[in-house]
């Protein structure tokens, strides 16, 4: 049984808060910002009678742990990739030419970022008096110096800056807490997102860092800082009927493989509006290709209602074809928050920076974040139907250099070349989300 | 053009005249099962990156060699391939010389490390007459996939 209570709240669950700060941090004072660590209200994943107003979440980078005062023993037994961090991984990721390290803010491609503390907020009243009161305790104390504090807001109508709704297909963690959306892969096993569990790997444990005080109960996460050009979106479905012979809200279907509105290709691939229509229960209950979990699926494997290339097919293909032991050995947990005001398309040079902040979180960040971005997100070879091409909202291709290819059933498939980029990493940092034991344990090092 | 195959040439030291008895044993009792009940076949069709693999002992019986030619890059897959064939290579490298901690799937980077420092590869160029097929293409082409 994982013990609810020393984990994390942010890893088992979404909190579902329209707005967040996430401060980057740097420590100050080692003494002082031990004992701010200690002293925080850090969410734990136990069940909520009632949502809480607000939620606090930290998280530490390896550089951290180190000012902090972590022993080397102790830093020695994290994982390589963590120890080198996100600035180090950006060939492994795909961050390169506009998104490489070098072009970072806040920073953040070199080390010098110690600590995330993640504020979520039900509303900007208490974001901002929540804001203030973490500000006094961790920065006005002396115990830390503020690199950064990053606002995030949920759009209205709930979706991401492109105008999608987003979050449907999480993970479900075998602890207990119920998925609001559950789909028809299989549970996955605790050690998948939390270390000192038996792994989704056959008879295989991460090796849990040592004390295991501090690593139990842990796990990793990556901030990814993604900007979105929601211009170039814009202009990109306003042309596609005239440059591509395709309905533009269908192209912004494609690109994603859900209709803005949420509703899934694979379940309805002429309409976002099927009837009957389809319950909220259902949008993450369906598979690309007919498999034992859903024997009634649409053969879709050359991908003529969901493209093999769209984002969400290539981050997690399902019962897709694929190189390797199948999709569900490399998932991941997603959170994250809009920053930057709505875009409005009658300003479309307004200069506004807005995007994505979002955190992937999971056991192994090679095994899940770094797999995904390499092998599905910007690989070409993992499935059939897409050599050459990367994903078209993330994929690492020279900018306007990508290609996006459109099955059609029973004509030639539609290839929109120079495709062009419409996400680019501003910054990312690889952070370990201790236990409440090991946030405890970091605490009371002298 | 980036070919998107690879070789591998693992060549493996058989421990003594005794360990080439029993490997020879369970090697052609393996092979000789019909392919669904063979667990190399049934483990390489699911693990859809390998396109061709043989086993050849060498050297007066000294030496086992896996020649395979498969997909992409050996380590991304180290998991998916270790947790489809890994009983395949317990068995195997019971009875090698220098073996790496067994069981496999509880020792991950040793394996891997085992492979990449026995792996002799090739003399490059390698040669490929369709570099951008992996084996989900060639599948899929053939309406195999």
């Amino acid at each position: 049984m994982v013990p609810l209570d020393d984990v994390q709240g942010l890893i088992l669950r979404s909190y579902g808060m329209d707005c967040a700060a996430f401060f980057l941090l740097r420590v100050k004072d080692a003494a002082a910002a031990r004992r701010t660590l200690g002293s925080l209200s850090v969410m734990p994943g136990t069940v909520w009678e009632q949502k809480p107003p607000f939620c606090v979440n930290v998280a530490l980078t390896y550089e951290g742990l180190a000012a902090l005062g972590v022993a080397a023993s102790s830093l020695d037994s994290f994982p390589r990739e963590f120890a080198a961090g996100a600035f180090s991984r950006c060939a492994e990721v795909g961050d390169t030419g506009s998104c490489s390290a070098e072009s970072w803010e806040y920073g953040l491609g070199q080390p010098g970022l110690h600590a995330l503390v993640l504020l979520f907020a039900q509303n900007d009243e208490v974001r901002d008096a929540q804001t203030a009161s973490l500000r006094e305790k961790l920065i006005s104390s002396g115990a830390w110096s503020e690199i950064a504090t990053l606002p995030g807001d949920v759009l209205p109508g709930s979706v991401a800056h492109f105008g999608y709704r987003d979050g449907f297909s999480q993970p479900t963690i075998d602890c207990g807490l119920e998925n609001p959306f559950p789909d028809k892969q299989p549970i996955a096993p605790p050690g998948e997102f939390l270390l000192g569990y038996p792994s989704q790997f056959d008879q295989f444990t991460y090796p849990v860092p040592v004390p295991d005080e501090l690593g139990r109960n842990g796990s990793f996460m990556v901030l990814r800082i993604l900007e979105q050009d929601c211009a170039a979106f814009d202009a990109l479905l306003k042309q596609a009927q005239v440059s591509y012979g395709i309905d533009g809200e269908l192209l912004a279907a494609k690109i994603v493989g859900r209709w803005r509105n949420g509703t899934p290709l694979s379940l309805s691939p002429d309409s976002d509006s099927p009837a009957p229509p389809l319950e909220a229960s259902d949008w993450n209950q369906y598979d690309y290709v007919p498999s034992a979990a859903v024997p009634n699926a649409f053969n879709d494997r050359r991908g003529a209602r969901c493209p093999i290339g769209s984002h969400m097919r290539r981050a997690n293909p399902r019962g897709s074809t694929i190189a390797g032991d199948g999709a569900s050995k490399h998932r991941i947990v997603r959170r994250g928050i809009p920053y930057g005001p709505p875009y409005d398309s009658s300003k479309p040079d307004d200069g506004v920076k807005r995007g994505l902040l979002g955190l992937f979180i999971g056991v192994s960040i090679k095994d899940q974040f770094e797999f995904l971005m390499s092998e599905w997100i910007n690989g070409g070879t993992f499935a059939p139907g897409i050599y050459g091409t990367t994903d078209p909202l993330l994929g690492n291709s020279t900018d306007g250099d990508n290609t996006f290819v459109i099955p059609r059933e029973g004509s030639k498939p539609i290839v929109i070349s120079k495709f062009p980029r419409l996400v680019t990493t501003r910054g990312s940092a690889y952070t370990f989300l201790p236990s409440m034991s090991g946030l405890r344990f970091i605490a009371n090092l002298s | 053009m980036k070919i998107v195959q690879n070789p591998l040439t693992l060549i493996m030291n058989i421990k003594s005249p005794e360990d080439f008895a029993q490997l020879n044993g369970l090697l052609t009792k393996i092979q000789s099962a019909p392919p669904e009940q063979n667990p190399i076949w049934v483990a390489l069709t699911k693990l859809k990156t390998v396109h061709f693999a043989r086993f050849v002992f060498l050297s007066n019986n000294t030496q086992l060699a896996v020649i395979t030619t498969y997909d992409g890059d050996f380590d991304k897959y180290i998991n998916d391939f270790v947790d489809t064939i890994g009983d395949v290579f317990n068995a195997l490298l019971s009875h090698m010389q220098g073996a790496p901690p067994l069981p496999v799937q509880q020792n991950r980077d040793a394996f891997l490390a085992y492979v990449k420092q026995n792996d002799l590869r090739g003399m490059d160029p390698f040669y490929s007459a369709y570099p951008t097929a992996s084996v989900v293409t060639i599948l899929d082409a053939l309406n195999q996939g």
